[in-house]
């Protein structure tokens, strides 16, 4: 069973107070930022100095951090030991040992590489977990997002879950019949050929059901649509995403007149 | 006034051979409440699709008859307006969520932002719908992580919410604690005299005897009896056709076997009747000492 | 086999104290109830005898077993759970091969894998829909393949989760014949049900649950004339049980044949007015 379908984390910060909209243009241009703004520091600077203060003024911060790292440590490492062995040009040596050399070229771009891909993973972590998902699909849908997009959002953002939900009903029945799902790795896949049939067969059933299900609670009414949330968008707001427009315009002439 | 309006419906399923329904004729008084019985696969759940336009619209197959809802024939509605007429609580209590909201609160609320009501109103009928069935402390909970009648609750409640004019409701009640289904009982009952059409398939044939105003028992997908729960719950060719009666009944038909219920009192289907006649046995008796 | 279960506490992930300190011990043979209301745990008791769910604190022994110490597919040996949903608990091509997927992961030999099969068939009265696909079924027959793969193992001790919602008549005595059949082969046999008056006339011991805990437990001639704590978790005594309270009999009666033995007895010793007494 899922306990939860969603990054969302509860609180009352006045980031989770913040129009939805401004959170994802203000994510897309420290993100746009990052990758098309001069200086080997700059992603680095945005994801210590704005992104991480931010997480903390959501009340999210330990959180953002431990998920960050938890999933970006793996590509990191892998980033790192790649491109500052086998960078293509890389000129100055730092140190070598064996068959190997480190280059600091390599260094830098693995350096450069792993800090955009920092920010932008980092940025929609943030986004996510101050922003309730159907909140942000609404605001979309009244700035002209068609409901019915909205809706298969929304449903995709949970089908993950729901899948993984479905898989571990199955694989408790199987088990609660006395199936092995532990041990060596062929007995696993075979533990998990069984699986799959029911799993596809039991969601096109769902799917099914789900199309009644939504049609009985009127989803395909003519008449217009009305939301249990209100979104506030103040002014300030306005202008705040206006400086991120201008904000990403500065940044994409740094690169076209450096 | 006549809401519901059957003649002559018979309906067979695409790709089977048998129709489920057959040759069904009924009608059914606005503010009436009418339970359907009968064995399984009788056609209990045909029926509900078929007045809540689901047969013909979502399953196709073969329909043959008059079916007039609400002075309408079903076979003209369009599904995605209809269903504001009539609401439908489906069998299956386990998979009757959208799929798109993130607590029980939205959910309930997900129909009511359908039909664009305004989000004061939307609030008042959520929160009163969620006292009526029980649900209050479950507001903020995933309506995935629930135990099966508290999944019950909820989908009773999201079309409850929307305030139908004709109810159809399929089982409503199979997972429910049994004070809980005598409140459902009585919350049916309530919105009945408020004037709501209720149409409610159900196995639990001591409920029906106290609520509801009429029976019709289906069986193999003819209508085999009609009339009020003490006409129908007792007729003595229930057991034939595989439905259940109510211990009530079955206690005194086999005392009555022994002579130990009033030969003139007709079988009772309820608590008060089946205390009045077993008392009036044992005042007979007492006289005879 | 006996099941002992010893202060579990139970929280699911989200946070939600589904169990609070339930302790109970069944022995080998014996039919128990379980009642209570929508969300009293009793689910989450259950899947704690078959390993689904360990108990964040306390403990459930199975014979010699601790659940926390053995797998679900070597508890399955001893012990048969039939879900409540039966949505995603079936998951093969045919009945044929459901009933017999429990039973040739147990490794009996072939021959006891096909009479098991054929008997657990024979039981549900499935025969004539061996070869059909579960899902094809209405969710009445389903629940009825359930029962059967999960009987067909053969375990001895049977869990069954609201075997009898939406069932008719004839397939609640299904069901109860299955259920004395396995008591008559000394299987324990625990039944989650709200099905008051299918509990009154087919179980002994009945254990009432509320809020993650136990509220009464003991022979049903006992329980289910509490009608007070009943109430607290939304259950009502059974339907003849209440006609012998209404009547005054002394006795809580649980079915037809208590109810007329009593009234019986009444008529033939008439001194005691009815409403004068209890
Ligand atoms: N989607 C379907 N396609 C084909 N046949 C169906 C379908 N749904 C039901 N049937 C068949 O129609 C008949 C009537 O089924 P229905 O589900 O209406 O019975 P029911 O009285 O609701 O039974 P239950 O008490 O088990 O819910 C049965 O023979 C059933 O097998
Ligand atoms: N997967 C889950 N995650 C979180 N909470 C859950 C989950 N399953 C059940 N619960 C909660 O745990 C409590 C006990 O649930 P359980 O399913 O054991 O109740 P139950 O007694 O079986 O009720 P019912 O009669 O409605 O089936 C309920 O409050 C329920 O909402
Ligand atoms: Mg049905
Ligand atoms: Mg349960």
């Amino acid at each position: 069973m899922v306990e939860r379908l969603s990054f969302y984390l509860e609180r009352s910060s006045p980031l989770h107070r913040l129009n939805p909209t401004t959170k994802l243009v203000v994510a897309f241009t420290l993100i746009l930022v990052a990758f098309l703004g001069p200086g080997l520091l700059l992603p680095s600077l945005i994801f210590l100095l704005i992104l991480t203060p931010l997480s903390f003024v959501g009340q999210v911060g330990r959180e953002f951090l431990r998920t960050t790292v938890r999933l970006l440590l793996p590509l990191f490492a892998f980033l790192f030991v790649m491109q500052s062995l086998f960078y293509p040009g890389g000129k100055t040596v730092l140190f070598g040992f064996w068959i190997f050399s480190v280059k600091l070229e390599g260094v830098r771009f693995a350096f450069l590489t792993a800090t955009r891909v920092l920010v932008m993973v980092s940025s929609f972590l943030l986004l996510l977990f101050t922003t309730h998902p159907g909140v942000l699909l609404l605001d979309l849908t009244q700035r002209g997002l068609p409901a019915s997009v909205a809706y298969i959002l929304a449903s995709t953002l949970q089908i993950i879950p729901q899948m993984q939900a479905k898989a571990a009903t199955i694989l408790d029945a199987q088990r609660s019949r006395g199936l092995d799902t532990s041990g060596s790795l062929g007995r696993r896949i075979r533990a998990l050929l069984p699986l799959v049939g029911p799993l596809v067969f039991g969601s096109l059933v769902d799917v099914e059901e789900r199309a009644i299900a939504i049609e009985a609670r009127g989803f395909r009414s003519s008449r217009p649509k009305t939301s249990l949330v209100e979104i506030e968008d103040r002014p300030l707001e306005r202008a705040l995403r206006w400086l991120c427009l201008l904000a990403i315009i500065l940044a994409l002439g740094s690169r076209l007149w450096p | 006034m006549a809401v519901i309006e059957i003649q002559n419906l018979t309906y067979t399923y695409p790709a089977t051979s048998h129709p489920a329904l057959r040759e069904v004729s009924l009608t059914v008084e606005a503010g009436e409440f009418v339970a359907i019985i009968g064995p399984n696969g009788a056609g209990k759940s045909t029926l509900c699709y078929t007045l809540a336009g689901f047969i013909p619209h979502f399953f196709k197959g073969e329909l043959q008859g008059e079916v007039r809802v609400a002075g309408q024939d079903i076979r003209r509605v369009r599904l995605e307006d209809w269903v504001l007429k009539v609401g439908l609580v489906f069998q299956n209590p386990f998979n009757q969520i959208s799929g798109a909201k993130f607590t029980v609160y939205e959910e309930i609320a997900f129909g009511l932002e359908n039909i664009g009501v305004p989000r004061e109103e939307m609030k008042r009928r959520v929160e009163e719908v969620m006292a009526l069935t029980g649900i209050e402390d479950l507001a903020d909970r995933s309506p995935y992580a629930l135990s099966g009648g508290q999944q019950q609750r909820v989908a009773l409640a999201s079309i409850l919410v929307m305030q139908p004019e004709v109810l159809v409701l399929d089982e409503p009640t199979s997972q429910l604690d049994p004070i809980g289904t005598r409140e459902v009982f009585q919350v049916i009952r309530r919105l009945a005299h408020q004037g709501v059409t209720i149409i409610m398939a159900e196995h639990k044939v001591e409920w029906i005897a106290e609520y509801a105003d009429r029976v019709i028992a289906l069986a193999e997908g003819r209508v085999i009896g009609t009339g009020t729960p003490a006409d129908v719950l007792t007729d003595p060719r229930l057991p034939d056709y595989g439905i259940g009666i109510s211990r009530y009944t079955a206690v005194a038909r086999r005392a009555a076997g022994e002579g130990l219920w009033p030969a003139e009192r007709r079988l009772p289907v309820t608590l008060d009747e089946a205390e009045a006649g077993f008392r009036a046995v044992e005042e007979a008796h007492a006289h005879l000492h | 086999m006996r099941i002992s279960i010893e202060d579990v506490h139970f929280v699911y992930p989200g946070g939600v104290e589904a169990l609070r300190g339930v302790s109970l011990s069944i022995e080998p043979g014996e039919r128990v109830a379980i009642v209570g209301q929508n969300g009293a745990g009793k689910t989450t008791l259950v899947k704690h005898l078959n390993g689904l769910l360990r108990p964040t604190r306390g403990r459930v022994r199975i014979g010699d077993w601790d659940t926390a110490q053995v797998e679900v597919h070597r508890l399955a040996q001893r012990v048969g759970y039939v879900f409540q949903n039966p949505d995603g608990q079936l998951f093969c091509r045919t009945v044929a091969e459901e009933v017999a997927f429990g039973p040739r992961n147990l490794g009996y030999t072939p021959e006891e894998i096909s009479q098991r099969v054929a008997e657990a068939l024979a039981l549900a009265e499935l025969e004539d829909k061996a070869e059909a696909n579960p899902y094809d079924l209405s969710p009445s027959w389903r629940k009825m393949v359930a029962l059967a793969s999960v009987i067909a193992m053969d375990t001895p001790i049977v869990i069954f989760d609201e075997p009898t919602t939406g069932q008719d008549v004839r397939t609640i005595r299904r069901i109860e014949r299955m259920i004395e059949m396995l008591s008559q082969r000394g299987k324990t046999i625990l039944t989650i049900t709200h099905d008051i008056d299918f509990c009154a006339e087919n179980f002994e011991r009945v254990v009432v649950m509320g809020q993650g805990r136990v509220l009464l437990d003991g022979p049903k001639e006992m329980v289910l004339g509490m009608e007070a704590i009943l109430a607290q978790t939304y259950v009502e005594p059974p339907q003849l049980t209440r006609l012998g309270m209404r009547l005054g009999f002394e006795k809580t009666v649980c079915t037809s044949e208590q109810f007329l033995e009593t009234l019986r007895r009444r008529l033939d010793h008439p001194q005691s007015d009815p409403r004068a007494e209890g």
